[in-house]
């Protein structure tokens, strides 16, 4: 895959939030499991760290979040402290990888999706929202089962907007 | 050693954007004004792209839903068909006692719910995510719409508007753990503070009712209380008592309220042009 610049980089990545957004609010809004809605903007932080490494990914999905809360009316900085500590996360777990199996990314998406909802009912909650109820876990866990389905097109995605190719990551751990 | 310096500036950088989440969610708190400017700014460009993206999956989405709540659909007509006779027979009774009321409150020159104007919105979203309690509607700034405006279904009170655009506003529902609201026990009089407690959630409220005189029974209705400088107009429905419990501190009780509107389904919602004196 041929190197991309910074800015057409960042003109991708613009671009893919604005459609994660158009979809997150229009279309994921709207299919709901058991009352829980797939969490689309935190896979895409997600598949960014695993993508583009913790640090670049850690960046890309305090974007996100920022992105995100604009549009919500919890308190603002919530999603983005959120995602930006997941996508960390995520790029980390993938870093520590030792093989490139199909099903590192995919559970790496369910296990850092579970996280990332119950830190964000847990920072919620210390900043003094009424997050944290019985039905966290079970939004954690639909949400996980959600984002883990759509892990491989959306990792696909944002490795496109990235620039990182599909290989690039499991290089970098052997080397 | 390149591989540990990486690691210093990944875990640097992570410290930054925590700091600057920090310093952001601050701001947030001392309501300050670029933040709010910026998410009425967000809301008007991506509702024209959110409405579009769900007429495009409407279809899909209307198939889904048909087939996964098709069961409670048909429980719900059924008990639907069987409420809407019963409220026929006292709608007759209901609109001589209302014509009455309305009478002795402006006797009184106290706000009568039914004198004031109100416009009727679809709602044209769900909730943006799972930790938010919202809705949006397809009335805004343009048609009169403002913020703290009551927003009502058939049964009662169902939120308020916490952001008005042009033609679009975002309401609160009124499930939400933010949303109170002052109400009147209409058995006794008395007052207090409904907290909702999250979606399919009774509302949970906070009275001066002690154990001893507390003579609340299943099924009295709560109205909104209207007091001075309430953030609502007198008399709009409430919903119903279930149960009682004592209160954390054990001193006072309790009552689990069943919320009159229904916010899981929401379809239309009328909002009342009707601003909280500030």
């Amino acid at each position: 895959m041929t190197e991309v610049g910074p800015v057409i980089r960042a003109v991708r990545v613009s671009f893919l939030l604005v459609l994660a957004l158009t979809l997150q609010l229009g279309v994921a809004s709207q299919l709901q499991v058991f009352g829980v809605q797939g969490d689309l903007m935190l896979l895409v932080a997600i598949a960014a760290g695993m993508a583009a490494g913790a640090e670049s990914g850690a960046r890309i999905g305090f974007v996100t979040g920022i992105t995100y809360d604009l549009m919500l009316q919890t308190p603002f900085g919530l999603s983005a402290l959120t995602y930006g500590m997941v996508a960390f996360l995520a790029g980390s777990l993938q870093d520590s990888a030792l093989r490139a199996a199909w099903w590192i990314p995919v559970t790496t998406a369910a296990a850092a999706s579970a996280i990332g909802v119950i830190l964000y009912g847990v920072f919620g909650s210390v900043v003094g929202e009424d997050l944290v109820g019985t039905s966290l876990l079970q939004v954690a866990g639909v949400v996980a089962v959600l984002n883990a389905v759509l892990a491989a097109p959306v990792l696909k995605v944002v490795r496109w907007a990235t620039g990182a190719s599909d290989s690039s990551r499991v290089r970098a751990v052997y080397r | 050693m390149a591989l540990s310096r990486r690691t210093g500036r990944s875990r640097l950088t992570l410290a930054l954007l925590i700091l600057t989440s920090i310093a952001v969610l601050t701001l947030d708190f001392r309501d300050a004004g670029p933040v709010e400017s910026a998410r009425r700014m967000a809301s008007s460009v991506f509702s024209p792209l959110r409405g579009a993206a769900e007429t495009v999956t409407a279809p899909v989405t209307d198939a889904w839903n048909g087939v996964t709540s098709y069961g409670d659909l048909e429980a719900e007509n059924e008990r639907l068909r069987a409420e809407l006779e019963e409220l026929q027979g006292r709608e007759i009774l209901e609109e001589d006692a209302a014509d009455q009321l309305a009478a002795l409150l402006r006797m009184q020159d106290i706000d009568w719910v039914g004198d004031v104007p109100t416009t009727a919105a679809r709602v044209v979203a769900g909730a943006p995510s799972n930790f938010s309690h919202t809705v949006e509607i397809d009335k805004g700034t343009d048609d009169g719409v403002r913020e703290g405006m009551p927003v009502i279904t058939g049964a009662g009170l169902a939120g308020k508007v916490v952001q008005a655009t042009g033609g679009r506003s975002t309401v609160q529902l009124i499930t939400d753990p933010e949303f109170k609201v002052g109400i009147r026990i209409l058995s006794n009089n008395r007052t207090g503070t409904a907290t909702g407690r999250g979606p399919g959630e009774q509302l949970i409220v906070d009275t001066s009712l002690t154990p001893e005189d507390a003579e609340v029974r299943r099924g009295t209705a709560l109205t909104t209380s209207g007091t001075d400088n309430s953030a609502f107009p007198a008399s709009i429905p409430i919903g119903r008592v279930r149960s009682t419990k004592e209160s954390t501190s054990g001193l006072t009780v309790d009552l689990m309220v069943e919320p009159a509107a229904d916010t899981e389904r929401l379809a239309f919602v009328t909002v009342m042009l009707w601003e909280p004196p500030s």
